[in-house]
């Protein structure tokens, strides 16, 4: 993705408060692509990312005067597009937390060592089906700890600004973290095992 | 070995911190010392990796953004 020069995209806001257009179309320029594939992740389908993608800009078209520059920009509008996402989550469906999200314990990680992956087979990832069933796992997770993951993992947003755009602690963000990422491991293991990537 | 307890995983790297960092250097030695442990960060590793591999962060479809301008009532503008 396109990196942004700070103090370029600064000025670029400080334009943007100011009403001007063109600035207004740089700052969506240069997100959209990340808040589009956030979005997709999140929610999992096109049509939704696409709506949240444009609810995202609209709020920041109606709200840019109200950025102070405390944080950095792109905090804020993930923020509002993580808030935008996970309201939409929470309106589709109940969460289910039937699944395990627990922290890994002794006697888990004590049978690691009889299921090593040596060497994953990447070339097989290119598989559609595989893929899918890969993405599906992503799906399982509760919107929060897949929207850690995204932002952590695919993203590579730090600690500090993933805890400022969920507004949670950064102990929390890497709890939850590490919770997500043991989820994904245990569900990938069935998977590994049946389409034999090893 | 050293006992360690589990728990103190919640502080390290692919389980959320940097591993370089001081409360993990002693989490980071028993990785190292532990067959089952080293094995398990692996696989966190690889299923980090697994997600980036399957992910693709290609640009917005173009009617996407066609769609996004229009409704913004704003230009498309590359910076």
């Amino acid at each position: 993705m396109e990196k942004i020069n700070l103090k370029t995209e600064k000025q670029i806001v400080l334009k943007a408060q100011s009403g001007d257009r063109n600035a207004l179309s740089s700052l969506v320029s240069l997100y959209e692509n990340r808040i589009y594939h956030l979005a997709l992740r999140m929610l999992g389908n096109e049509q939704d990312a696409e709506d949240i993608l444009q609810e995202t800009f609209m709020v920041m078209l109606n709200k840019i005067h109200q950025f102070e520059g405390n944080s950095s920009f792109y905090t804020w509008l993930y923020r509002i597009a993580v808030n935008l996402g996970l309201r939409l989550i929470k309106s589709r469906s109940p969460e289910k937390f039937n699944i395990s999200l627990d922290d890994p314990d002794s006697e888990q990680i004590k049978n690691e060592v009889l299921s090593e992956w040596h060497e994953i087979d990447y070339e097989k990832i290119g598989h559609k089906h595989i893929r899918s069933k890969i993405n599906s796992v992503l799906k399982e997770l509760p919107g929060m700890y897949r929207t850690i993951f995204i932002l952590r993992d695919l993203h590579g947003t730090s600690v500090k600004d993933t805890s400022k755009i969920l507004n949670i602690s950064e102990s929390n963000t890497k709890i939850r973290l590490m919770r997500a990422r043991n989820f994904l491991k245990e569900k990938l293991e069935k998977i590994v095992k049946e389409e034999d990537l090893l | 070995m050293k006992k360690i307890n589990i728990k103190f995983f919640e502080v390290c790297k692919y389980l959320g911190e940097d591993i370089e960092s001081e409360p993990c250097k002693l989490v980071k030695q028993h990785i190292n010392e532990c067959p089952d442990c080293s094995v398990y960060v692996d696989k966190i590793k690889k299923v980090v990796k697994l997600y980036r591999i399957v992910d693709n962060f290609d640009d917005i479809p173009a009617d996407v953004d066609k769609k996004l301008f229009a409704k913004l009532n704003l230009s498309p503008k590359k910076e």
